[in-house]
């Protein structure tokens, strides 16, 4: 069915807008102050983004002169596309399977601690498990590799032999084997218990008539945690995962700082292919770099979208 | 819906107009020059008429140098700039403002690649001068935003005084020269520690051969050189188990190398691929062996300079390694300065416990000695106008001073006069180790003498930015910091010294550089460690590789 032209109140009387200028002019007061802020994100946000021009031109330090579409072209099928492809794929993988490991190492811890009786042991918890969070990648990253060296400062292998369950070192680090599953445990150690407080938030709001019930009932512990805990907790989990989608491609640090030239088969993601091709060149073209920077852009973007969408379905609001 | 649409339309419309309102071309060889006017009086033709340029007047000179220049801001590089302006505004006989930018070493080729891509010739902060290690030079070299300097060069006033001839070898084919080189190479010896020796019951004397060498090694991670009574030492440690980011790549494990190369170099006058030849797969052979012998330590894959330096110093020798090569000369003070720091040395007994491997037969069979890197260059920046007399200005203040055996270079040498080193009498003590060991240092009034560090008065400053030892031109003035272990470190590689091959130049090599430098770095880790065989690793990058560097070797050859 049509609008009608105008709109119009509950009793069918039609609303007839003022002119946009004189509605300005009567909330200039508003638009003033809106102004410095209108003024700083055209500056902040809006101003960079005219670099994404960059992607279609050849930018050297000698030269910049336009090339249309070549660096997509080079990207998605020309000699960087082996490179950029795995990058892409290995993010993927890499983030989502990030995302859904540390989500339930979070849900698991989070069901732990709220069984937990003893208050002071709950708390104790909680803070160590938070503490690694705070920990920046680059300490992370060190305290690991001097942790899993195949040298004899390597604790882990050094242990290991002791015990006679190695009879050589493994070099975690460096075998495309190992490099993902390591990968994963440092983030879990990392992430796992700031992950907790969303979920420890909803389980402390978990309705306490319901686990009543469930005793009245006669269900054990593991019954009350599986019929009344977790799908008390599905929601946030969905919601969870949904938020951090959105996300899958921003992955740089964690990365940057563990990986190495005999890992990039595994481990390459596309802010690092973006970086190496950037800075470690003697020489880099911006262009090509700036395309790929353009492509994940877009990615993100369409991500962002789906998770809206998802988001609008799931809880009847979006996220942007 | 149609809000959607609309919001979407609005966005395209956002994105595509400011891609088309930002299209300011950047004419990075634009012709503005930093604003200075000149200290040079040229000529230039235009459409056959003859104008004089006025005199060109340098005012400002803006530099950017890597960690070579000593000197930082937390060691008295303002001190260090104030005497430079003061020395050269007198030589030159004008003011100069010098500015100093000094990016974090190991990130400094990235930054300058930023530097020279986002700021303009008419920047304030565009450099008119910069440092460059020699393959970063070879890189920049074909990109036209350098200045040849071969004329300048030709006709300095230094020019007489040069005693090594390397900037020959910084001249292309046709003459044109893009960087000067104040020092020379500099390379890198074997260090073995003798109380190690001792204790395997081996003598320096006996390691002539690779063999002999391998044995030693083996004796070290085997036979608890330590005394300990438990395993974890390592025969050798390394910042990679080849350099490949630098020439000469080979330097930090020359016995395993031997006369392999892996890079570009010339043969009889050929351009080849060292990396491809047969020298290449017998060498990453030998680096499996040690790896799986245990005998080199695997945290050498991917040990930086510090890492490594670090661990062959470490106050737990339990986890150390017993030979390390490393640079000569000056390092090799400081390699036994941190021995006694940490104290598994005795003052004094420098020499005695650290003793220096002569090259191997190996070594002597195929280069002839050791390696004399390529030293790094200044190169002054070319604003394209057509004219000289910006750049000459900058020569002339610049390198020219560096070079003239006197004030200036002593700065560049052992940095700012009564901050750095000092002809005046004076008394002041260093306490270091454990032990809180005092030495005393006295000073007659005129004996020239190094001061303690701005940055650590319990150690001792070595020296700025130029090698006394090194440096093209030697200083004049008799000042010489008399340190016996410096001295001792470059008559022994001096003894042995031999040029390094020199680097190609090619604007194909330098657009794909670092994926060649990075895809050496995964045949060579993943051949020493045994997840391919040497020549399964080789092939590997000449499938990947192989067309696009025949290409270069064929530009190369045909220059």
């Amino acid at each position: 069915m049509a609008k009608n032209k105008f709109e119009t109140t509950s009793n069918g009387v039609p609303i007839r807008h003022k002119p946009l200028g004189m509605r300005i002019w009567n909330n200039r007061g508003f638009y003033l102050m809106f102004l410095p802020v209108f003024i700083f994100v055209l500056i902040i946000n809006y101003w960079p983004m005219l670099g994404i021009r960059y992607s279609f031109y050849d930018y050297t330090v000698k030269k910049m002169e336009w090339v249309g579409l070549k660096h997509f072209q080079d990207m998605f099928s020309g000699k960087n596309s082996s490179d950029f492809w795995r990058s892409f794929f290995n993010t993927l993988e890499l983030s989502i399977m990030k995302l859904l490991i540390t989500t339930a190492a979070s849900v698991i811890v989070s069901v732990f601690i709220n069984e937990m009786g003893n208050l002071l042991a709950k708390k104790t918890l909680q803070t160590v498990i938070y503490l690694p969070h705070f920990l920046s990648w680059a300490v992370t990253a060190a305290i690991f590799t001097l942790f899993l060296s195949a040298s004899s400062t390597g604790f882990v292998n050094e242990t290991l032999k002791s015990w006679g369950v190695l009879e050589r070192s493994i070099d975690f680090l460096h075998l495309p084997t190992w490099w993902r599953p390591i990968f994963y445990l440092i983030n879990i150690w990392k992430e796992t218990g700031w992950g907790t407080v969303i979920f420890l938030a909803t389980l402390s709001g978990i309705n306490p008539e319901l686990y009543e019930a469930a005793d009245i009932d006669g269900a054990t512990r593991m019954q009350k945690i599986w019929y009344v805990t977790v799908p008390a907790l599905a929601n946030t989990v969905i919601i969870v995962l949904i938020l951090n989608l959105a996300k899958v491609l921003n992955m740089f640090e964690s990365v940057f700082v563990l990986y190495n030239t005999r890992v990039y088969d595994v481990s390459d993601v596309i802010s690092t292919y973006i970086y190496r091709k950037t800075f470690m060149a003697a020489v880099p073209n911006y262009g090509f770099t700036t395309a790929v920077g353009l492509f994940k852009s877009i990615v993100g973007a369409f991500l962002v979208l789906v998770c809206n969408w998802a988001s609008k379905k799931i809880r009847g609001r979006g996220i942007i | 819906m149609k809000k959607k649409v609309l919001a979407l339309l609005l966005a395209s419309a956002m994105v595509a107009s400011l891609a088309a309102c930002g299209g300011t071309s950047t004419d990075n060889g634009g012709s503005t020059d930093s604003g200075n006017s000149g200290s040079t009086t040229t000529t230039s033709t235009d459409g056959g008429n003859t104008t004089t340029a006025e005199p060109y007047v340098l005012d400002e000179l803006y530099v950017i140098v890597d960690g070579t220049l000593t000197a930082t801001v937390d060691s008295g590089q303002d001190a260090f700039i104030e005497q430079w302006e003061q020395l050269v505004g007198e030589k030159i006989g004008h003011p100069i403002k010098l500015t100093i930018e000094q990016p974090e070493h190991s990130g400094y080729q990235a930054t300058v690649s930023q530097i020279l891509s986002t700021r303009q010739q008419s920047d304030a902060d565009y450099p008119d001068a910069m440092i460059m290690s020699a393959s970063m030079f070879r890189e920049y070299q074909t990109t036209g935003i350098l200045w040849d300097m071969a004329n300048a060069y030709d006709n300095a006033d230094f020019h007489a005084n040069v005693r090594f001839q390397n900037n020959e070898f910084n001249k292309d084919s046709q003459g044109r020269m893009y960087g000067i080189a104040p020092t020379r190479g500099n390379g890198c010896v074997t260090y073995v520690k003798q109380t190690w020796l001792d204790a395997v019951g081996m003598k320096l004397d006996d390691i002539k051969t690779f063999d002999d060498y391998y044995k030693m090694l083996k004796a070290f991670a085997e036979n608890d050189p330590d005394g300990n009574g438990k395993g974890g030492t390592y025969g050798a440690i390394a910042a990679g188990y080849a350099n490949i980011g630098e020439a000469p790549y080979i330097n930090y494990l020359p016995e395993f190398w031997q006369g392999a190369y892996p890079a570009i170099l010339q043969r009889d006058g050929v351009w080849v691929d060292g990396f491809q030849e047969q020298a290449t797969i017998d060498a990453l052979t030998r680096l499996h062996q040690a790896y799986v012998d245990g005998v080199i330590d695997p945290d050498t894959e991917e040990a930086g300079t510090k890492q490594a330096r670090e661990k062959f110093w470490n106050a737990d020798q339990s986890v150390a390694s017993g030979t390390f090569a490393y640079w000569a000369g000056t390092w090799y003070n400081n390699i036994t300065n941190n021995m006694i720091k940490q104290g598994i040395m005795a003052e004094g007994d420098q020499q005695k416990d650290l003793v220096m491997l002569p090259p191997i037969k190996e070594i002597q069979d195929t280069w002839g000695g050791l390696i004399d890197r390529e030293a790094p260059v200044w190169v002054i920046t070319d604003d394209g106008d057509g004219d000289d007399s910006r750049e000459q200005a900058i020569f002339d203040a610049l390198i020219e001073t560096m070079l003239d055996g006197d004030k200036v270079e002593t700065l560049w040498v052992y940095g700012a006069e009564d901050v750095h080193w000092s002809v005046k009498a004076e008394d002041f003590e260093t306490v270091t180790g454990d032990d809180k060991k005092v030495t005393e240092y006295h000073y007659e009034d005129g004996q020239f003498h190094l001061k303690q560090s701005p940055n650590d008065p319990n150690s001792i400053w070595s020296k700025n930015h130029l090698d006394p030892i090194l440096v093209i031109v030697p200083l004049t003035n008799g000042y010489d910091d008399p340190n016996p272990v410096v001295q001792a470190g470059n008559d022994f590689f001096n003894k042995y010294a031999i040029a390094a091959p020199v680097s190609p130049a090619s604007e194909t090599l330098t657009e794909i550089q670092s994926e060649l430098t990075d895809a050496k770095k995964v045949a060579i880790n993943a051949a020493v460690t045994g997840e391919k065989t040497p020549e399964e690793a080789v092939a590997e990058y000449v499938a990947a590789w192989g067309d696009t560097v025949q290409g270069i070797l064929d530009e190369l050859n045909a220059q």
